[in-house]
């Protein structure tokens, strides 16, 4: 029972050290929209191997879950809200990201070269 | 109506098997009257899940954007925490379990273990619990014309389609035999376990605090995690189409180590004609 107190307390240092690392450095930033169920830009070019951030703004009057399998992000967007998303050093090739509350229409894709 | 439906159903179909299996747990072990422990974790779980709903809508900034990611990430590993040593505490048990003896599993032992099968239903209910908040929150917003009333008529349907599941589990595993019935919930979490702990470290990789996260392989051709069966077996087991090396890796790991805590059987066949000492059970 004190063996998995500890182990849950020491989880849960270690994130909360990775939450503080992962906050302090500065990568680029490349702003998405989401309107009208759909993601602009579609397609999202940036530089393979370097971390970046997506700053995605849902100016629909409802929420949409950014998510990607390839990339391992989910992250719900309030209706009219900005959400920052951190994404890791990529390898060139294409990674596709919908939309998970709109999977039909809101589709999209970062391609790292 | 489809889409939505299919949205809540998903979110919800986790929380509703874990909320079965416990259920069902208790019903097995003659402690019905501890549902209500399962339910105060459920329901705790949906103020949470409220509460993070609205703490994401109306707060901003740097918290914001990843306290949600960090409590995500953190309830998936509790949650692992917590399946393996239910599984653990079901495999030495499950030899105590037979006929007439499976009523005498004492109280004390059953009521130490009250708080934790609460709190397996907090975090099934929380893990997805403020995303379908938010999104049934959104469709709510919706409803000035048909297309949002049927949009929420979808997501009550699916939330309610969660339901029936949970409720078929448990109706069918309170049926089966308590052997039986630990048998089968010990494959379950073992898998379901293993998926989320593989999850979990995708996660990490998606956030960049573990290295790593290119797919190992693709088998998106043969069956597409985006779809309703890869989506379903994703929530089960784990099931991921372009699986990270340090997912296949973690998933590998766990089936192995768990598997032989919730199977202690597996080793004392190896170990045959060893004489094992009656094990004192206390948790």
């Amino acid at each position: 029972m004190r063996l998995i107190a500890r182990s849950m307390l020491a989880l849960l240092l270690v994130l909360a050290g990775a939450a503080v690392a992962v906050a302090q450095d500065k990568p680029q930033e490349i702003a998405v929209t989401i309107q009208n169920n759909r993601f602009t830009p579609e397609e999202i070019k940036v530089k393979a191997g370097k971390p970046f951030v997506l700053v995605v703004t849902n100016k629909d009057a409802k929420p949409e879950e950014f998510e990607s399998k390839e990339l391992r992000i989910e992250k719900v967007i309030p209706a009219g809200k900005t959400a920052s998303i951190r994404v890791r050093a990529l390898k060139p090739g294409t990674y596709p990201f919908f939309g998970e509350f709109n999977p039909k229409t809101a589709q999209g894709r970062i391609v790292a070269e | 109506m489809g889409a939505t439906f299919v949205v809540v159903l998903r979110e919800g179909f986790e929380a509703a098997l874990l909320l079965g299996i416990v259920y069902a747990y208790l019903a097995q072990l003659g402690h019905s009257e501890s549902r209500r422990w399962v339910t105060l974790g459920g329901a705790l779980a949906l103020v949470a899940s409220v509460a993070m709903g609205v703490a994401v809508s109306f707060l901003s900034g740097p918290l914001a954007d990843f306290g949600p990611d960090v409590i995500a990430v953190g309830v998936i590993f509790v949650a692992v925490v917590l399946l393996t040593w239910h599984g653990w505490w079901m495999g030495r048990h499950a030899r105590e379990l037979r006929g007439e003896v499976q009523r005498r599993i004492d109280e004390a032992h059953a009521t130490q273990r009250l708080w934790m099968v609460g709190l397996i239903a907090f975090t099934g209910v929380f893990r997805e619990g403020a995303e379908t908040v938010l999104f049934l929150w959104g469709l709510m917003t919706q409803l000035e014309d048909v297309t949002g009333w049927t949009a929420l008529a979808g997501g009550a349907a699916g939330l309610a389609g969660a339901g029936i599941l949970g409720w078929l589990v448990f109706q069918g595993g309170r049926r089966l035999s308590i052997r039986r019935f630990f048998t089968a919930t010990s494959v379950l979490l073992l898998f379901l376990a293993a998926g989320l702990f593989s999850a979990g470290v995708g996660r990490l990789q998606g956030l960049g605090v573990l290295p790593g996260g290119d797919a190992l392989w693709d088998t998106s051709w043969l069956l597409d995690d985006h779809g309703p069966l890869g989506g379903f077996l994703a929530g089960l087991i784990g099931y991921r189409a372009r699986p990270s090396a340090l997912e296949v890796a973690a998933y590998g790991l766990y089936i192995v180590g768990a598997g032989l805590l919730f199977f202690p059987g597996l080793i004392q066949r190896r170990a045959r004609g060893v004489a094992r000492p009656v094990e004192t059970s206390r948790v």
